[in-house]
């Protein structure tokens, strides 16, 4: 056996462009389903992880997937709004706590995600660089988004407006920015992070102005009648928050209207959790209320069934390549004939002829498996970020 | 040494018929074999050493009656007692000089491989004059070097017969000579018998006799 | 024999060093509560006792409802175990800043839908129509049957938080319940019969305490520490005309002026401070007591 493994060591390296090529195939061949496999696991894990960590999310009835994607990836697709009476909703039914979310506005095309401060202890998301949210005006950066755009504490940004037609509407916010948040592998590395309050000055629901009940200039005032003051237009809306400002900032309205677009809902326990989902379904508003875990895996088991596909098609290549790699033996063993008679001739068994080619096999069979399993090693060491660099950004 | 009678032998599918009714090589004999293209040469050596067997007739070879032992005796035998040397070397060229030297001991076990045959490969290819070239490919070597190899891979199991089937066919006329010195030689110290086949009638005075395949009856194919 | 001298050295040396250390160790297991004004805080310290440690970081010389906290101070309370609000729109700062909503207690959620509203001068802009900023009345501690629910809401929210000394919170909470109750009957017993006298006060402040009492409560602008001017005399005057009191109620000691300027429109003072910060001495039942006191004079 070893003089067959030796000689058939000495041809395999002889040829080693051969050799490396049928090696290389058959690794591919290997690796490719197997390592799709591997990836294919982690890229479920990781998108139904932050869904399982979430118990429960209300929003406006409808899509319930577009709910899910825009309260935990915060998606393109903006949800039909609700209010924050829901979040009250939920307080006054005892059963969970809840972390409201505004995620409509964009800053430079990254989200900018009106949350409480709450919601930074939920997702387990730190300070790397500077300090969190404290004032209004102020963003924290999640740790992709701080990389992309190049921005560090103390510089600013700037949030886009909705419609660049819609000039009375949405205007943009100058956002001082304290704090960059730790890599948290998620979509939160991807968001800007605001109070809910800024999301809603974003919006104009909140805003700050020169003072109007004392003011002196005549052309800033409309109407004083009734105790109320009417201004003009000519009245000038801060569009940054300063230390010198931030007294002016107001709420106009009752702030249980105002609007958000989620609720994730901590239930204190699974029955809190069943009874608070009969709640919602029993009530009068139109509202919903998910388990993202359910929503995702079941898009998962949509995305996934394309996995099927995929095998079929690496089984068929599969074929295809065992084919040619028998092929190339098999042309290879003609190539060799003469060797074989010479050899037959000088008093070589067929079966030793046999096992010398043997060998050959078994060498390429075992580097290819060799490295099958070191690339496999590697894809399921790095799998992790190779899963957040190839499949979700 | 060898000893035909009454042979009979037709190559599978009729192609191909050899007689050969007497046939002797003495023992330490050089014996030269000259014919037509498509005599039967090589089939004559073949034959001698059981690589096929005849229908009719006895083949004794080096004491062994070859055409009654099974395959696999023929085998065993062929590698024991019959070295071959080839018009184009048969070397491979994935092995260097010593391995294709010790290349038998390889595909047999009727030999054994072990640190007493290395030394006497390597003593051997000092005696053909490529002692310096053993770890060398012998797409390296030259025509005379290789067929130098090709004989040290025939005499290194000692065989007691060397089948040389046009050994100098491939060489240019310095090294023809040269080979055949050193065939002589080498079956002269091992005290082998050479049965040697050629269409080089210039080296033919050099063999003890010489055997015309015209003699022995042949139909080649219609 | 010599480790038998040893050992008593050796109890002597371990109670030493828990003496030393337990302080330390309890300080280390105290839930840390922020306030935003001293009448939460005193109630947190008598309910929640060596469970807690409450801090009320606003200087002692300013209104803790319109103090603005800096940024580390803000991240002081986002740090802490509880945060315990006024609520009816008390601290204007929180409105300004981050805070972890669920550690929030807001302490008038139950009473919530009965808030007073004050008059305040609104304006409007855009498209937005007639706006009224949220003039609520935020002194809800002054009525001590809020005082009470107030309270009470910190007890459960402390109780939440450390269920093993639910019985501790309870029984202290009882027994700040009784005070504010003795308290609340002394204001009822004082007031009585000043329920239809016209008073005035300095400053829109007694607003829950009126309406618990009943009592017959005007309200103007005015700072204890400046003499109003001339334009604000003659409002004055115009509004004693219509509501001829023979009292003022001052959140603090008066300017010496304008005691005795009211007196010479007939009108006396009376301080009843209602207590937002934490006062020189005594505590906030002191400070009440000392209210009642007061309010005593004008009862006569």
């Amino acid at each position: 056996m070893i003089d067959s493994l030796y000689i058939a060591w000495r041809y395999v390296s002889y040829n080693w462009v051969r050799s490396l090529t049928l090696v290389a195939c058959i690794t591919l061949i290997a690796v490719l389903p197997l390592s799709l496999e591997l990836l294919l696991d982690e890229s479920e894990r990781q998108l139904l992880s932050r869904a399982e960590s979430t118990p429960l999310v209300v929003g406006a009835k409808g899509s319930s997937l577009d709910l899910v994607m825009s309260s935990l990836y915060f998606g393109k697709t903006l949800p039909e709004l609700i209010s924050m009476a829901d979040a009250e909703r939920v307080i006054k039914t005892g059963l969970a706590q809840p972390l409201p979310l505004y995620v409509r506005f964009k800053a430079r095309g990254a989200p900018v995600v009106g949350a409480t401060l709450d919601y930074f202890d939920f997702r387990g998301l730190h300070i790397a660089q500077g300090r969190n949210l404290a004032l209004l005006g102020e963003c924290v950066l999640g740790a992709r988004v701080a990389e992309n755009f190049g921005l560090n504490p103390g510089d600013a940004l700037l949030s886009s407006p909705e419609s660049l037609f819609d000039l009375a509407g949405v205007y943009p916010l100058k956002m001082q920015v304290v704090g960059i948040l730790e890599p948290a592998h998620s979509a939160d590395d991807l968001a800007v992070f605001v109070d809910l309050k800024t999301a809603w000055i974003i919006q104009g629901l909140v805003h700050g102005h020169e003072e109007l009940v004392n003011v002196t200039d005549p052309t800033l005032v409309m109407d004083r009648s009734n105790g109320n003051v009417t201004a003009t237009a000519k009245l000038t809306h801060y569009t940054q928050i300063t230390p010198e400002n931030i007294d002016s900032f107001h709420f106009h309205g009752d702030p249980a209207d105002y609007p958000i677009t989620a609720v994730i809902a901590l239930p204190y326990d699974d029955k809190s959790s069943a009874i608070l989902r009969g709640r919602f379904v029993a009530g009068e508003q139109p509202r919903q209320i998910e388990v993202p875990g359910e929503v995702i895996e079941g898009l998962l088991a949509n995305i996934f069934r394309i996995k099927s596909v995929l095998d079929a098609v690496i089984l068929v290549v599969g074929l295809a390549t065992v084919l040619a790699l028998v092929l190339v033996f098999a042309l290879s063993l003609r190539l060799r004939q003469r060797e074989i008679q010479t050899i037959f001739k000088l008093g070589c068994s067929r079966l030793t002829i046999a096992r010398f080619l043997g060998a050959e096999i078994v060498i390429i069979l075992a580097a290819s498996a060799l490295l099958t399993l070191l690339l496999l090693g590697v894809v399921e060491r790095y799998d992790e970020p190779l899963v957040r660099t190839l499949f979700i950004r | 040494m060898i000893q035909i009678h009454g042979l009979n032998f037709t190559y599978p599918g009729g192609t191909f018929h050899l007689q050969i009714p007497n046939f002797q090589v003495q023992r330490g004999e050089k014996l030269a074999v000259i014919g037509p293209s498509g005599s039967g040469k090589t089939t004559l050596l073949n034959l001698v050493s059981g690589i096929v067997t005849p229908e009719l007739g006895e083949i004794e070879a080096a004491g062994t009656t070859v055409s009654a032992l099974s395959d696999a005796e023929r085998r065993d035998f062929r590698i024991r007692n019959i070295g071959f040397v080839f018009q184009d070397f048969e070397l491979l060229d994935y092995l260097n000089v010593l391995d294709n030297i010790l290349h038998p001991y390889r595909i047999s076990r009727a030999l054994r491989l072990d640190s007493g045959v290395r030394e006497r490969a390597a003593l051997l290819a000092g005696q053909m004059d490529i002692g310096d070239k053993l770890k060398r490919r012998t797409d390296d070597l030259s025509q005379g070097e290789k067929q130098r190899v090709a004989i040290c891979r025939a005499l290194l199991p000692g065989p007691r017969l060397l089948l040389a089937d046009e050994a100098t066919g491939n060489l240019d006329p310095r090294n023809k000579g040269r080979i055949l010195d050193l065939l002589f030689d080498a079956v002269d110290a091992h005290g082998a018998t050479l049965l040697a086949v050629t269409h080089d009638h210039e080296l033919l005075p050099r063999f003890d006799r010489v055997v015309d395949f015209a003699d022995f009856q042949q139909t080649a194919a219609a | 024999m010599h480790y038998a001298k040893q050992l008593p050295c050796l109890r002597i040396t371990l109670l030493l060093l828990t003496l030393v250390f337990a302080p330390t160790a309890i300080a280390a297991d105290k839930l840390k509560v922020y306030t935003v004004n001293y009448p939460l805080a005193y109630f947190t310290e008598r309910i929640a006792g060596e469970q807690a440690e409450v801090v009320f970081p606003a200087p002692p010389d300013v209104d803790p409802a319109f103090w603005m906290p800096d940024t580390d101070t803000i991240i002081a309370y986002q740090r802490a175990d509880l945060i315990v609000i006024n609520g009816a729109n008390y601290a204007k700062w929180i409105s300004k800043v981050s805070l972890p909503r669920l550690r929030m207690v807001d302490t008038s959620r139950p009473f919530a839908d009965r808030f007073l509203q004050q008059q305040a001068t609104s304006h409007s802009h855009g498209t937005g129509g007639d706006h009224s900023h949220s003039g609520t009345a935020f002194t809800t501690w002054l009525d001590p049957g809020q005082a009470v629910q107030q309270a009470e809401v910190i007890a459960a929210a402390l109780t939440r938080k450390r269920t093993a000394a639910k019985q501790l919170f309870e029984t202290n909470l009882e027994e700040l319940k009784s005070n504010l109750l003795a308290l609340d009957e002394r204001l009822a017993r004082v007031t009585t019969s000043a329920a239809d006298s016209p008073i005035l006060a300095s400053h829109p402040v007694y607003q829950y305490l009126a309406r618990r009492y009943g009592l017959n409560l005007r309200s103007v602008m005015w700072e204890p520490d400046e003499v109003p001017d001339e334009s604000q005399w003659a409002e004055f005057v115009k509004i004693l005309e219509e509501h001829p009191a023979k009292w003022m109620l001052w959140e603090a000691e008066p300017a010496s002026e304008s005691v005795e300027r009211l007196r010479s429109l007939g009108v006396e003072s009376i301080v009843f401070d209602p207590c937002g910060n934490r006062p020189e001495s005594g505590d906030f039942l002191s400070v009440m007591l000392k209210n009642a006191a007061s309010l005593e004079d004008v009862s006569r």
